[in-house]
């Protein structure tokens, strides 16, 4: 089970924080974050992508686990899902930079 | 013991006796994962004839074939039939069959779930088709949408009959779904690693997975629908602060990972069967497998992308945009992988690659028009229209009857012992292929010139006419390639040459052994030290056969397989599985009884088959008799190990923690939904939230907690042979959950206001109403724990028992916790 927790790790990473952002977007939106301007954007904003960027960061960090993986597979598996994770949450994310959030 | 002698002992131990009895009290894989997929074929007839019906009617405009009510009736019928009681019952068949001779064991983990699961899809898929019979199908389209499948607009028991036969079905997916995940990550031959499996049981592991986290979201949907159609519960209802979108959204989280549920299966047929018929190894193991999980994760995070045109904020629209385009790369990382493995090997044009090149075309245009529709401003045009019908055929139909029909002819041998000459397989797929682009080619067009699905007739001026009749036309090709492929089929049942072992010099061990198959599959399970153990050591079927292997010799008529040690494949121990028994189909009547009480509206009556089906569980698990220790083993080759009762990674443990992850699923999305009507429906805050309810919350939470404790120290006096001691802490332990139902009682009817209100109260409830549940189950649990203990089925060394219970009632005491911060947040706020 450790192999199979490790290999999923970078994607279990991009599956909560892909939640996260969705769940943030929906409660900014439904109290008001948007409408709160801190150094020439919205709260909101800033919360979405501080929050994106620490996930891209925290999913490249589980590139680590690939060091101590036990045989080549593993190492394979790990380095090719953690990148899959983390690169997901690269695009995924995205949109909190590039779209506009409550409308 | 000669060959033949070990022959006969094991199939007396693992066979069947003769006749209707045999048929009701088998629990072989391969008897029952052969009726799966009859039956799926059988439902997948019946939905081709729907589907028929559909084109004859869409031929010309106006046509008076059928009206509009029938009409409704069929598509919502084909829809439900190929997704719910085909394509998935299909694959579990063909797990069922293929997993244990494929892993080299003797069976699936958990035989007796396999029957149960056959026989409540059997029962639930007759009562969908029994309801057409008398004209009360549903109609309000496979996915049931509210408000038009609420009582207001669907007041029959239409909608009552997908919801509950639709959840009666559902029990068989969960239990396959653990019975796979369980016997593929325990039930192994030894040696075999996880990165030595071979890649079919890779991909139903990930699909067994993904069903466990992906049925919950709809099972509780359609609970909560029922109930709201039942006893006015308002959880869709915007005018009592419900929301039609919280359906939309718990469908969809099941429905997308659903597309791939049913192909990554497929795709397994074909990382399995291209390389034997490109005469190569599959290319790029590691980066398949990885591939797969991407997928299996992706897949969850689409599911907004049928809710494009339902109003959602830009930005979320482009969260889902980007995983629905996203999660093509998996995919085209198994597409190259299998184009690689052709290139690299010497591929033959037999049957089953026909096959897989029509898949390869099929599959790759559905899946350029997934990725035209992830893109929001191209959805918004084609929402609903024909072209989403093309779309979502090309893929299901190219990513999952395509590599199902190359497999049936692979291993049609397997299953018959016979092989037959290609012509008439061949005129089947050219109908089928020709059929089918021809059919769904069309829709494409009459999508993007605005026909939308659905519409059971269309005006001449429209334009349509000529696309529509060939589409028909086509459609019936395809039909008429399907009558022949079943003829072809049934030919070689009776009119085809016997072969030996291995006619496709497969490197898999399903090939080890003779066929058509024995009940027990090897005569003694082998050492893989290689993903292809054939290749290695072409030998090896004989030297099994000899029982040279493991577990060649039968003892006490003992239904005996290994068990390894989940990553590295070394002997962990010997599963002792339960023989032949009446209790799975007396269960599912039971079960199907209290499914037709509900559908019926006799809701009281409804309790007697709940206590019959807790008596046959109870039953069920009570006569897994042992009640002595045995000690390690000998199981050949000079090694011992101990058995299964007696082992810490029983395989009834780790199906009870996976049923537990789905449990878990199930409240989480009842969390969300709690939580989205919050945020998102019209009409709150509620006029009337929760009144007190501090103090019996509070009770309710130590009693839980006071229930898991007396739980651990159950299991820790047994660990030390107090026997006395252990079966007073259960006793203990039952009446602390009596307590904390008692407390949740009091709390729900002094504190929470009524459930028609309002969906707060609805939702509040509905967690209350899950957390009373798990309460009983705890303490039936914990009462059955005094009752092992007491009869002498507990001893330092055979605590299985009471390690599952502990499991049961920790899932409780953990869920009671969130539910009552759920529950009483409101309060404390206000």
């Amino acid at each position: 089970m450790t192999l199979l927790a490790r290999v999923s790790a970078g994607l279990i990473l991009w599956a909560f924080g892909f939640s996260l952002l969705y769940a943030l977007q929906g409660a900014g939106c439904a109290y008001g974050w948007q409408e709160i301007q801190l150094f020439g954007a919205a709260l909101l904003r800033w919360f979405l992508v501080v929050t994106w960027l620490l996930l891209v960061a925290a999913g490249l960090a589980l590139l680590r686990l690939t060091r101590s993986a036990s045989s080549d597979f593993e190492r394979r598996v790990t380095l090719a899902t953690v990148l899959a994770g983390a690169g997901a949450m690269l695009v995924t994310g995205s949109p909190v930079a590039l779209t506009s959030a409550c409308a | 013991m000669n060959a033949l002698r070990r022959h006969r002992a094991l199939e007396a131990i693992w066979g069947a006796p003769k006749g209707w009895r045999g048929t009701a009290v088998s629990v072989n894989h391969s008897d029952i994962g052969k009726r799966f997929v009859v039956a799926a074929f059988v439902f997948f007839a019946i939905g081709g004839v729907l589907a028929m019906m559909i084109r004859a009617q869409l031929a010309t405009p106006g046509s008076a074939f059928v009206g509009p009510d029938i009409y409704n009736q069929l598509f919502t019928m084909h829809g439900s039939i190929m997704m719910f009681l085909f394509a998935i019952p299909m694959f579990e068949g063909l797990a069922l069959y293929m997993l244990p001779k494929m892993l080299g064991s003797r069976d699936m983990a958990f035989p007796r779930l396999s029957a149960y699961g056959w026989w409540c899809y059997l029962f639930g898929g007759t009562i969908l088709i029994a309801s057409m019979i008398f004209g009360v199908a549903p109609d309000g389209g496979w996915f049931m949408y509210t408000p038009l499948s609420s009582k207001a607009f669907t007041p029959g028991i239409n909608a009552d009959v997908w919801l509950l036969g639709i959840t009666f079905v559902e029990i068989s997916a969960i239990s396959a779904a653990i019975e796979i995940t369980v016997s593929v990550l325990k039930l192994r031959a030894p040696g075999m690693r996880l990165d030595r499996m071979p890649l079919f049981a890779w991909y139903l592991l990930i699909t067994a997975l993904m069903m466990i986290v992906a049925f919950p979201p709809l099972i509780l949907g359609s609970i909560l629908l029922e109930v709201e159609r039942a006893f006015d519960w308002p959880f869709f209802d915007p005018s009592r602060g419900g929301s039609p979108l919280l359906w939309q959204h718990l469908f969809w989280l099941f429905g997308h990972p659903e597309v791939y549920i049913i192909f990554l299966p497929a795709a397994g047929v074909i990382s399995t069967v291209l390389p034997v018929l490109a005469r190569t190894r599959i290319l790029g193991y590691g980066w398949i497998v990885a591939a797969l999980l991407a997928l299996a994760f992706l897949s969850f995070g689409l599911w907004v992308h049928h809710m494009f045109t339902t109003g959602i904020p830009h930005m979320a629209l482009g969260f889902f945009s980007a995983a629905s385009a996203l999660v093509a790369l998996p995919t085209a990382v198994q597409v190259f992988a299998w184009i690689g493995t052709l290139w690299n090997g010497r591929p033959e044009l037999k049957l089953p690659m026909l096959y897989l090149l029509g898949f390869f075309v099929i599959f790759v245009i559905g899946g350029m028009t997934g990725v035209m529709l992830a893109m929001v401003p191209f959805d918004l045009q084609a929402h609903d229209t024909h072209f989403v019908v093309a779309h979502l055929h090309y893929v299901l139909i190219g990513g999952f009857i395509f590599p199902m029909l190359a497999g049936a002819y692979y291993w049609l041998p397997h299953f018959t012992g016979r092989t037959r000459d290609d012509l008439l397989g061949k005129a089947s797929f050219w109908m089928i292929f020709v059929g089918f682009n021809v059919t769904f080619f069309m829709m494409h067009l009459t999508g993007l010139l605005g026909m939308r699905r659905r519409v059971h007739t269309y005006p001449e001026e429209a334009g349509w006419t000529l696309l529509n009749l060939v589409s028909s036309v086509g459609s019936f090709v395809m039909a008429f390639g399907f009558a022949l492929f079943a003829i072809d089929v049934a030919l070689h049942l009776y009119y085809a040459r016997r072969r030996s072992r291995n006619p496709w010099t497969a490197g898999t061990l399903e090939w080890a052994m003779p066929i058509p198959t024995p009940a027990y599959n090897i005569a003694s399970l082998p050492t893989v030290a290689d993903r292809e153990p054939l290749a290695d050591a072409p030998a090896l079927a004989t030297s099994l056969a000899r029982g040279e292997g493991y577990l060649g010799q039968p003892r006490h008529g003992w239904r005996e397989t290994m068990a390894v040690e989940t990553t590295s494949g070394a002997i962990d121990h010997v599963v002792v599985l339960p023989g032949n028994t009446r209790l799975p189909i007396v269960t599912a009547v039971v079960t199907g009884c209290f499914f037709l009480c509900l559908l019926a509206g006799q809701y009281w009556l409804s309790l007697l088959p709940v206590a019959g089906v807790v008596a046959l569980g109870l039953r069920w698990a009570w006569v897994l008799d042992w009640r002595r220790d045995i000690g390690p083993l000998p199981i050949g080759r000079g090694e011992v190990a101990p058995i299964h009762r007696e082992a810490a990674g029983a395989p009834g443990w780790w199906g009870s923690a996976f049923l537990l992850v789905a449990d878990g699923t199930a409240l989480a999305s009842l969390l969300f939904g709690y939580a989205f009507l919050w945020v998102i429906a019209p009409n709150w805050p509620p006029p009337e939230r929760i009144d007190g309810g501090l103090m019996p919350g509070l009770l309710a939470a130590v009693a839980a907690a006071a229930g898991s404790l007396f739980a651990r120290r159950s299991l820790a006096a047994s660990a030390d042979g107090a026997l006395g001691p252990a079966g007073r802490a259960a006793l203990a332990g039952a009446a602390a959950q009596l307590g904390t139902i008692v407390a949740l009682g009091t709390l729900g009817v002094t504190a929470l206001p009524a459930p028609q209100e309002h969906a707060y109260a609805a939702c509040s409830w509905a967690l209350l109403a899950y957390s009373l549940l798990h309460a009983l189950i705890a303490l039936l649990c914990m009462g059955f724990a005094r009752a092992r203990v007491a009869a002498g089925h507990v001893s330092p060394r055979r605590t299985l028992d009471l390690r599952v219970a502990r499991l049961f009632i920790d899932y409780s005491g953990a869920t009671l916790a969130i539910v009552l911060v759920c529950l009483l947040a409101p309060a404390v706020a206000s």
